[in-house]
């Protein structure tokens, strides 16, 4: 009684009901099931904007834009799916459609790099793999650096990356996502793969030159 | 570990999720192998967006642009806001509830029961027991008017 009351009064979620059951109570009336569903899957989705785009604004704004067509898409929801691959298909398809209209073509790395950014390339270059990683997470500019060698690639091939990569999601699935071929899928990766590998010798090279 | 086992263990190694042997094995291949040790830098060139768990902290300042939508309360729910406790406190606050509500339960039974040693002394007394002897001595004596 006291934990229930406990955890009305702190919000803690001590009893929390299948998404399914979330579901059914938002397509029967009851908003807050689905306020429940969203606060449940945000930061995940908005995680995933972020894969897509480097200012968080735009991911935040795509995260609600996911939610709103979530919301009125539920009626078309169905069980055989869970609920989290469903709108990570939603929110896929947004921020590809989204990369799309902001740049039809992929842009060239440009030449200027702060000195931050040509620090980190130096430490991709010259540091070891465990020094690497441990100063990773704390760079916001090696971040910074990581989406404009992502900005080279055509829109689809990131996605591909994306999904492939970060989602851990299968051809099959991710083409299923898509509504693509999985033969297109394959291509795609074996082509985003290439790409970034050629951006990222450039971009190391760059480095190197402008050090020396 | 092979090539092929260690590219596959990339994603895992950078998010810190290894063991400590198999981090170890990472290292010394990396030291050996040219070819893996360039493949890790290329994949580390990506891996703060494709690989890593969250997104570093924004700028001050950046905030959320206020944005008028319809169902606002759906995406961003004003339960968002409240502090998220991690699943230790949750077991935590469980714990204290039901330390709380046991010691409830035993002070409301201790205080309802009435003493033992009067209660066996009425128990085990040759004559009937009185009012006064079950339930104290302030109680009045209502044996006459019962009988009447």
């Amino acid at each position: 009684m006291l934990g229930l009351a406990a955890s009305r009064k702190f919000g803690w979620r001590l009893i929390s009901k299948p998404d399914e059951e979330l579901i059914a109570e938002a397509l029967g009336g009851e908003s807050s099931a689905f306020s429940e569903l969203a606060t449940r899957h945000r930061a995940r989705v908005e995680r995933l904007c972020q894969r897509f785009f480097s200012d968080p604004e735009i991911a935040r704004d795509l995260t609600q834009e996911c939610f709103i067509r979530a919301y009125t898409a539920l009626a078309s929801y169905r069980k055989e799916m869970p609920f989290g691959g469903w709108l990570r298909a939603i929110v896929t398809n947004l921020c590809y459609d989204e990369l799309r209209r902001r740049r039809r073509r992929p842009e060239e790395l440009v030449g200027d790099f702060s000195a931050m950014e040509v620090q980190w390339m130096h430490l991709v270059n010259d540091a070891t793999p465990e020094q690497l990683v441990s100063d990773a997470e704390e760079r916001r500019h090696a971040h910074d650096l990581a989406h404009r060698l992502l900005d080279t690639l055509r829109p689809e091939d990131r996605t591909v990356l994306i999904m492939k990569d970060s989602e851990g999601m299968n051809v099959s699935e991710i083409a299923q996502t898509m509504g693509w071929s999985a033969a297109k899928v394959k291509i795609r990766a074996f082509r985003a793969r290439q790409a970034l590998r050629r951006e990222s010798e450039r971009l190391q090279a760059a480095a190197r030159r402008w050090s020396s | 570990m092979n090539c092929f086992e260690v590219r596959q263990d990339f994603p895992a190694f950078w998010r810190r999720e290894l063991l400590e042997y198999r981090r170890a094995e990472m290292n010394a291949h990396l030291g050996q192998c040219s070819k893996c040790d360039a493949a890790f830098r290329t994949f580390a060139m990506t891996a703060p967006v494709l690989h890593s768990e969250h997104a570093p902290q924004t700028p001050a300042g950046s905030g959320a642009r206020p944005r008028e939508v319809a169902l606002e309360s759906a995406a961003r729910p004003a339960s968002s806001a409240r502090v998220n406790y991690s699943e230790p406190r949750r077991w935590l606050a469980m714990c204290a509830s039901a330390i709380i509500f046991i010691a409830a339960s035993t002070g409301a039974y201790l205080a309802v029961t009435p003493p033992a040693a009067s209660l066996s002394e009425a128990l085990t007394s040759p004559r009937e027991p009185s009012m006064q002897d079950l339930f104290g001595p302030d109680t009045p004596d209502l044996s006459n008017d019962l009988a009447g």
